[in-house]
């Protein structure tokens, strides 16, 4: 009974702990919503698979929240048309590349300043690598979660359709107010209907915003609250010891860590201080693991990322960032 | 009222309700101080200012949804663009109410010896503190809380140096089973961020009587001298090690403290 008892306030301290950062990072993008024009942004975004790929990690320094805060703003990226490898790379370094963490990181490691500067690198290049991995999929539909994708409006890039004048292309085409063209079918519903975001007067916008925050942290608490009544249930009934047995060995090390960071599924904003616990018993290239990999995938985030993605794509995200990691940290266990 | 509308209005209530839910939860664990049992101090603003902002979001969706209930206007939300769901509709904000209702009927209890075994206890500091370079005696012996002998033991770990020194500690009781009768051993967690990292510290003190007057999880303020022993390291193994033990004088029985944690 006791044991349940521990749970209990094990589920809730994650719960307290994170609501505050997944209300702040629901409201950015919830002000993302009213006050970019989002289509400005996405345009802006390198069309270039590599370089996307890496401004995509780099622009998670402007959001500096944990990843229960980056993954609405994801969302509402790759809706308004955000390319895959931006996106996914994003998703994935965001947690990380911004100043809380890396500030919070050095706190904790102070005597270590290395880890801080590799954990930014790893995150970033794995980051890199899976976005342009993922840009080879154009069309980002498939890897949505169906409900997502009908909303999304893409457009493929044809430019053999562009070679051919509008005139001679079959179709029904509309005249718009400003004389442009524009043709008939079915994403049209979605782009025509939707004003630019700017033409909508403030006190509509600010409803949009209210409406946009309760439904995000209506999703986004719900999923949080499976994902810590896991991470606590598994923190109290899987003994630690079975875990932390396996500290010393470089390799076991290593995926005991990472095992250890899906199931504390802890905010990468304070994930720095978790795993200093551990330094005394685990070698510091498994620590490195931990905070590389605990911000991209952990039980709390696959919740929060199963509301974009179909499983499958998570399963690839998962295999490909573990084996990155695995990989690098190793690598670093043996050159440094 | 008719049934349809009905439908639209009460998911949405429900909404509002969670928002307001979880801002009472928030701001009672802040007034009761039992956020003292799960988060760490540096957070407790940040908690705070989270609960006020939650509030707020559930009070202006009230008079948003009392507004549009007053003009009879279309209650469904016209922007589409936004509506993006994993989980079945609303399924989120019935979890949400049912966790903010359990947190408000279930007080959260600070984490137990059980914990504590499971953890390993240790007697030197998780690296989450900054190391201590260097000593100034400027904390009395007697006045040092159990975290504080513990850093202490952790900059300079030989138990020579303290033996003879006046102790009085406030902690829980372990029982650890290596440990003969007349020893158990007083805890304490150590916070970083919030529970879920809760690191167990602690030292052993020798009883004048045995150990069974005092069952786990008791909270005791030990009164006594320092000294130095060897004590068994592991049931059924011989192997001792020589460690720092409090020879208790008093032990005194006190209510579990508000703030039950060290950081």
């Amino acid at each position: 009974m006791s044991q349940l008892q521990n749970a209990f306030t094990l589920f809730l301290s994650l719960l307290v702990e994170a609501m505050p950062f997944l209300l702040l990072g629901v409201i950015l993008s919830s002000i993302l919503l009213i006050f970019v024009d989002e289509r400005r942004l996405v345009a802006l975004m390198p069309r270039n698979a590599v370089l996307g790929a890496f401004v995509g990690g780099c622009i998670g320094f402007l959001f500096p929240v944990c990843e229960c805060g980056n993954v609405p703003v994801a969302r509402r990226l790759l809706v308004q048309g955000m390319p895959n490898a931006v996106a996914v790379s994003f998703l994935l370094a965001a947690p990380t590349i911004n100043p809380i963490v890396i500030w919070s990181t050095w706190v904790a490691f102070r005597d270590q300043p290395e880890i801080v500067f590799y954990r930014v690198i790893f995150s970033l290049f794995i980051a890199t690598v899976i976005g342009i991995i993922f840009s080879i999929q154009k069309d980002p539909r498939p890897l949505l979660q169906t409900s997502l994708a009908k909303s999304l409006n893409w457009q493929p890039e044809t430019p053999e359709k562009e070679s051919i004048p509008l005139l001679l292309q079959s179709g029904s085409f509309l005249i718009g107010n400003s004389g442009k063209t524009l043709r008939l079918d079915e994403s049209f519903a979605a782009t025509a209907v939707l004003p630019a975001v700017q033409a909508i007067p403030m006190k509509r916008r600010w409803l949009t915003f209210l409406e946009n925050v309760v439904m995000e942290l209506r999703e986004l608490g719900g999923v949080l609250i499976l994902g810590s009544a896991i991470a606590a249930g598994l923190q109290v009934f899987v003994p630690r010891e079975f875990v932390l047995n396996l500290g010393q060995d470089p390799i076991t090390s290593i995926l005991a860590m990472m095992l250890l960071a899906v199931i504390v599924s802890i905010c990468s904003t304070v994930d720095s201080f978790f795993a200093l616990s551990f330094a005394s018993s685990f070698t510091s290239s498994s620590l490195l693991a931990f905070l590389v990999f605990g911000p991209m995938i952990d039980l709390k985030g696959i919740g929060l990322m199963l509301s974009i993605f179909k499983p499958r794509m998570l399963i690839y995200l998962f295999a490909l960032a573990a084996q990155m990691t695995f990989l690098l940290t190793l690598a670093h266990s043996y050159l440094f | 009222m008719n049934s349809s509308r009905l439908k639209i209005i009460v998911p949405q209530f429900i909404d509002i309700i969670a928002l307001i839910g979880w801002g009472s939860l928030l701001f009672k664990y802040w007034i009761t101080g039992q956020l003292n049992l799960l988060i760490h101090p540096n957070y407790f603003f940040l908690v705070l200012i989270t609960s006020i902002a939650l509030f707020i979001l559930g009070i202006v969706k009230l008079w948003t949804l009392l507004k549009q209930w007053q003009k009879k206007i279309n209650l469904d939300s016209n922007d589409n663009r936004s509506h993006i769901t994993i989980l079945p509709k609303h399924f989120g904000s019935g979890l949400l109410v049912i966790t903010a209702l359990l947190g408000l009927f279930i007080a959260p209890q600070p984490l137990s010896s059980q914990i504590a075994l499971q953890r390993g206890i240790s007697e030197s500091l998780p690296l989450t503190r900054v190391q201590t370079q260097s000593f100034g005696t400027t904390v009395k012996p007697e006045e040092k809380s159990l975290i504080e002998w513990v850093r202490t033991l952790n900059a300079y770990p030989e138990p020579d140096a303290y033996t003879g020194q006046p102790v009085k500690v406030t902690g829980f009781v372990v029982q650890l089973p290596q440990l003969p009768d007349n020893y158990l051993l007083i805890s304490r967690f150590i916070l970083t961020c919030c529970a879920v990292d809760a690191y167990p510290v602690g030292l052993p003190v020798k009883l004048s009587g045995s150990r069974s007057q005092y069952p786990n999880d008791t909270w005791l303020e030990i009164t006594g001298e320092m000294t130095t022993e060897s004590l068994p390291v592991e049931v059924g193994k011989s192997t001792t090690r020589r460690q720092l033990v409090i020879k208790a004088k008093s032990v005194k029985s006190i209510p579990t403290p508000v703030d039950p944690y060290g950081y």
